[in-house]
């Protein structure tokens, strides 16, 4: 049993040095859609992602900030990226998800409408956010280009600032 | 560097905990200056200090209470008397050590102050009595001290000569060594002669020692040569001591231990989580109660549940308790604070002090330090007379403020007398009319307790004058924010020529409340208990509205009304009952009446915050997880009646807005929506082979609750539901109950689909809301005209 074990780990950690050799600069991103574009966080970023459950509403604050849940004790606040994001309010489905990002002591918990996957994308493929988009003000961190489509990687410290 | 930061952290802690006692006892020895305890008490912490500082190389601070110590070490020979302007000079030095203990904690260096001028004045004081030597004889009871500084002048000439005297001529440091070897070696004698005699005083000595100890070991500073020395001498009278007094010795040292406040937090957020499953474990054990009733195991399971719930609730006060500090902590300064104030103002004031051993939350004892020095201030400046005055009235020429702490209930309760002048009403009237803090109506209908709540409105002053002391209108404004930040309030009482009183009350600790969880709409929200005077249930009909704003009347008084729902948005889905209940809110002498739809009960809440994204809004000031998990929100009382005053009522008045959704135009027969409730997949099946001929959409659910939120979801516009009535989770009567409370769905048809056919089965059906009752079986073909009728087919679609 043991050995196998150790067989199993000795692979994991030789499969980790290969993926460390040819990555040069490897930023780990998890991707999920919101509307009908793909956006991105950095998975060291993401404390957890659950499946919607009950929250409670808070009065007195945006339309965006959909309340907050307890997650193991903590009080949570909710924050729905569509509202944010302008799109219009949709019904959670069984594709919604809560992700619970956080910096620092910052946390909040998002709702996204689908998860898509955890990315591996290199330093050098990502680009500058638009100049439309740049400044201190905008959530964009940059643009990953991958062989088929880009993704924007979003600010977490950005989204995690209370801005009203 | 480690090893120096982690001595440099016990130095600051000692230090300031000596500095504590010493403001009073300093205050004290002015109306004492012969008490020879006293002195050696005040000599020793400067001493201690000095000793500590000068191994740390704080130079600045060694000079300082280097000085300060001769000063000392003159009156307690009896060779100065401590007058009120030597006094004046000590504690200013003594306050220049604590600005110096400060910087080292924010720095961990002594630099940045300046101490020459008071090291002058010390100077002064030591030198007005030429250098005398000391007398030969000595009482018994300074002996302690001596033994300190023959340590002094142990490590004096070796560690101190590079690092202080740099004021001194060298004559002057010749002579003070000369003077301290010639006392060191007198006493040595004297000392081996009495040692063994008494008993109390090697136990002092011990605690001298003790204090001595720990710096002796730090291997940093001192030169070799003496230091092997001063340590057998250690070592000698630590021998004799312990044979004198070792009892003594075992009880005092193992009473108390220091813990850092951060575990002492940690272990109260895991008592709060505790009392979180506490609460849960009690729903649902009410839950289990009522669902297996009459079943012997659940006997065993209450046992178990109030035996869990009894050791939550001890466990929680006993680590409150840890955290309880004497409020004495914070009277302490006031004796000095007092006697500087009357100095300053020229009046007579005199303190005392009750209750100093009640013990407040660590938290709150440090947020109600300011607020006290406010209302001392206050009570010295605005309410004590000048001597002159008060004779002229009778009354003695001192004036007195009495400061007392008492508990009540679960309150601890601040008092502040003073028998000053008083509050006169009028006056507070017309000067917040001036300011424009009030307006000309509001004022005349003002009682005389509002009108004395009007020295807390910021802004507001009445001193004519802005002094040192007070005059600028900030300070009584603080000390209300600061309590009520506590959950405390305030009662003011006062009579002219009398005095004042003021009394602030405070609950015993922050983390844990009890509050009155309330209803509105589908919403739960806290209100913490403190706040709550009384409930009332109240029909429709008791409102009245004045000035466009709703009041009722509560006895006698008129009690103004506000909806949480209006204040919180709430949006208004569920129809609301004849019925209404009235929260009267009381926070010191403002009322308001909050109207809920539901009081849910009392329980007992945990205060967790909202965190950096969501702190601050207005009339929330926290939440809670509930015994199910859910977070519920905790009303801020105090923005909450503030809010008040600006909701427009729309209270109590019924929105019907919503039904006409329900009558959409139809346009062919899909358009008909019919869920179909039942927990038997046949059943269902036969429902839906009995009704898709008429070409409707059928929605389907297996049980009340699934049936339920299928309707909260809001994803179809019901026209009508066959409800099976026994079904798991909910059953038909429930179900009918609960929808019958939407606004939206009151009109929706149920029809009852079931086995049960008794006459009571067809009344409860009918009392839960069901306007058809259908019995299994049944054919296909009346099921569908009884649906048909229901939802008022059109016939154009029958094909």
């Amino acid at each position: 049993m043991s050995d196998k074990l150790k067989q199993i780990i000795k692979k994991q950690t030789q499969k980790e040095n290969e993926n460390l050799d040819h990555g040069e600069d490897v930023v780990q991103l998890v991707g999920f859609i919101i509307g009908d574009e793909e956006y991105a966080v950095p998975i060291l970023s993401i404390q957890e992602i659950i499946k919607p459950f009950p929250w409670t509403r808070v009065p007195q604050v945006p339309k965006y900030i959909v309340g907050v849940f307890n997650m193991r004790g903590a009080v949570i606040p909710l924050i729905d990226l569509r509202l944010k994001f302008g799109l219009s309010p949709k019904k959670h489905n069984e594709d919604t998800r809560f992700i619970v990002m956080r910096e620092g002591d910052d946390i909040a918990g998002f709702v996204i409408d689908r998860l898509t996957m955890a990315i591996r994308i290199k330093k050098s493929d990502i680009g500058p956010a638009p100049d439309t988009a740049s400044g201190d003000e905008t959530a964009i961190d940059g643009v990953g280009k991958q062989a088929d489509k880009i993704i924007t990687i979003l600010k977490v410290k950005k989204l995690l600032k209370r801005d009203f | 560097m480690d090893e120096f930061q982690e001595i440099l952290q016990d130095f600051l802690i000692e230090s300031f905990e000596l500095i504590e006692q010493l403001d009073q006892d300093l205050v004290e020895l002015e109306t004492r200056p012969d008490d020879l305890e006293l002195l050696n008490r005040i000599f020793r912490v400067a001493h201690t200090v000095k000793g500590a500082s000068s191994f740390l190389n704080f130079d600045v601070l060694t000079h300082l209470t280097h000085h300060m110590e001769d000063v000392l070490n003159r009156a307690r020979h009896g060779e100065l008397i401590i007058s009120p302007n030597i006094m004046d000079v000590i504690l200013e030095s003594i306050d220049l050590m604590k600005a110096l203990l400060n910087t080292i904690r924010d720095t961990s260096a002594d630099s940045g102050i300046d101490v020459s001028g008071c090291v002058v004045r010390l100077d002064l004081c030591t030198k007005g009595y030429g250098d005398v030597e000391a007398p030969a004889a000595k009482p018994a009871a300074p002996k302690v001290a001596e033994k300190v500084i023959e340590e002094v002048a142990e490590e004096e000439p070796s560690s101190s000569d590079e690092l202080d005297y740099d004021n001194m001529g060298a004559d002057e440091l010749e002579a003070e060594i000369e003077r301290l070897l010639n006392e060191r070696m007198a006493e040595d004698k004297a000392r081996r002669v009495s040692k063994l005699s008494s008993g109390s005083s090697s136990k002092e000595e011990d605690d001298s020692k003790e204090e001595y100890e720990p710096i002796a070991n730090i291997p940093v500073v001192v030169t070799p040569a003496r230091k092997p020395a001063s340590m057998r001498d250690d070592s000698d009278s630590m021998d004799d001591a312990r044979a004198a007094a070792p009892a003594k010795k075992q009880s005092s040292v193992e009473q108390t231990i220091r813990v850092d406040v951060k575990r002492l937090d940690h272990l109260m957020n895991l008592i709060g989580e505790l009392v979180l499953a506490k609460n849960r474990l009690i729903k649902i054990n009410d839950d289990v109660e009522e669902r297996y009733e009459g079943e012997s195991f659940l006997e065993e399971l209450n046992q178990v549940v109030s035996i869990v719930s009894i050791v939550t609730t001890d466990l929680q006060i006993a680590v409150m308790k840890t955290r309880m500090l004497p409020i004495g902590k914070v009277f302490n300064k006031f004796p000095r604070m007092i006697r500087d104030l009357s100095r300053e103002l020229n009046k007579k004031i005199e303190l005392e002090i009750f209750g100093e051993d009640t013990e407040l939350d660590k938290s709150i004892v440090e947020e109600i330090g300011d607020p006290l020095v406010h209302i001392i201030r206050n009570s010295c400046d605005h309410g004590i007379e000048i001597p002159a005055i008060r004779l002229e009235q009778g009354k003695s020429e001192t004036g007195t403020i009495k400061l007392k702490a008492y508990n009540e209930g679960n309150q601890i309760v601040i008092q502040i007398d003073d028998d000053g002048k008083g509050l006169d009403v009028e006056m507070l009237k017309r000067k917040s009319l001036e300011k424009g803090l009030i307006t000309e109506k509001e004022a005349d209908n003002m009682s005389d307790k509002e009108a004395f709540a009007l020295i807390f409105k910021p802004g507001f002053s009445t001193a004519a004058v802005v002094t040192n002391v007070s005059g600028r209108g900030v300070g009584m404004d603080v000390v209300k924010t600061n309590i009520e930040k506590v959950n405390g309030i305030i009662d003011i009482d006062s009579e002219i020529g009398i005095g004042t009183s003021m009394k602030l009350k405070i609950p015993l600790t922050l983390a844990i409340i009890q509050a009155l969880l309330v209803g509105v709409q589908e919403e739960h929200y806290a209100i913490p208990l403190a706040s709550v005077l009384e409930t009332v249930r109240i029909s429709k009909d008791e409102v009245y509205t004045v000035e466009g704003r709703s009041v009722m009347r509560l006895r006698e008084d008129v009690l103004s009304l506000a909806h949480i729902g209006d204040i919180f948005e709430v949006e208004r889905i569920l129809d609301s009952s004849e019925y209404a209940y009235v929260v009267v809110l009381g926070l010191g002498t403002s009322k308001l009446g909050l109207i809920v739809d539901t009081l849910v009960g009392q329980e007992e809440i945990v205060i967790k915050s909202l965190g950096e994204f969501l702190k601050g809004i207005d009339g929330i000031a926290g939440a809670t997880i509930r015994g199910d998990g859910g977070v519920t929100l905790i009303v801020d009382v105090v923005a909450i009646m503030d809010m008040a005053k600006h909701v427009k009522s729309t209270a109590l008045v019924d929105t019907t807005s919503d039904a006409a959704m329900l009558t959409h135009e139809k346009t062919k027969a899909s358009d008909y929506t019919v869920m179909i409730v039942d927990d038997s997949k046949t059943d269902r099946t036969i429902m839906r082979k009995a009704l898709e001929p008429l070409g409707v959409t059928l929605v389907e659910a297996g049980d009340g609750q699934e049936a339920l939120s299928i309707l909260k979801q809001g994803d179809y516009n019901f026209d009508a539901m066959l409800v099976d009535i026994e079904m798991p989770r909910m059953d038909g009567y429930s179900l009918a109950t609960e929808i019958k409370k939407y606004n939206r769905y009151k009109n929706l048809p149920l029809i009852a689909v079931t086995s049960r056919t008794g006459k009571s089965d067809r009344m409860r059906g009918v009392e839960s809301g069901m306007i058809e009752y259908i019995t299994k079986p049944y054919s296909a073909d009346y099921l569908m005209s009884v649906v048909q009728r229901n939802i008022n087919f059109r016939s154009e679609f029958l094909k």
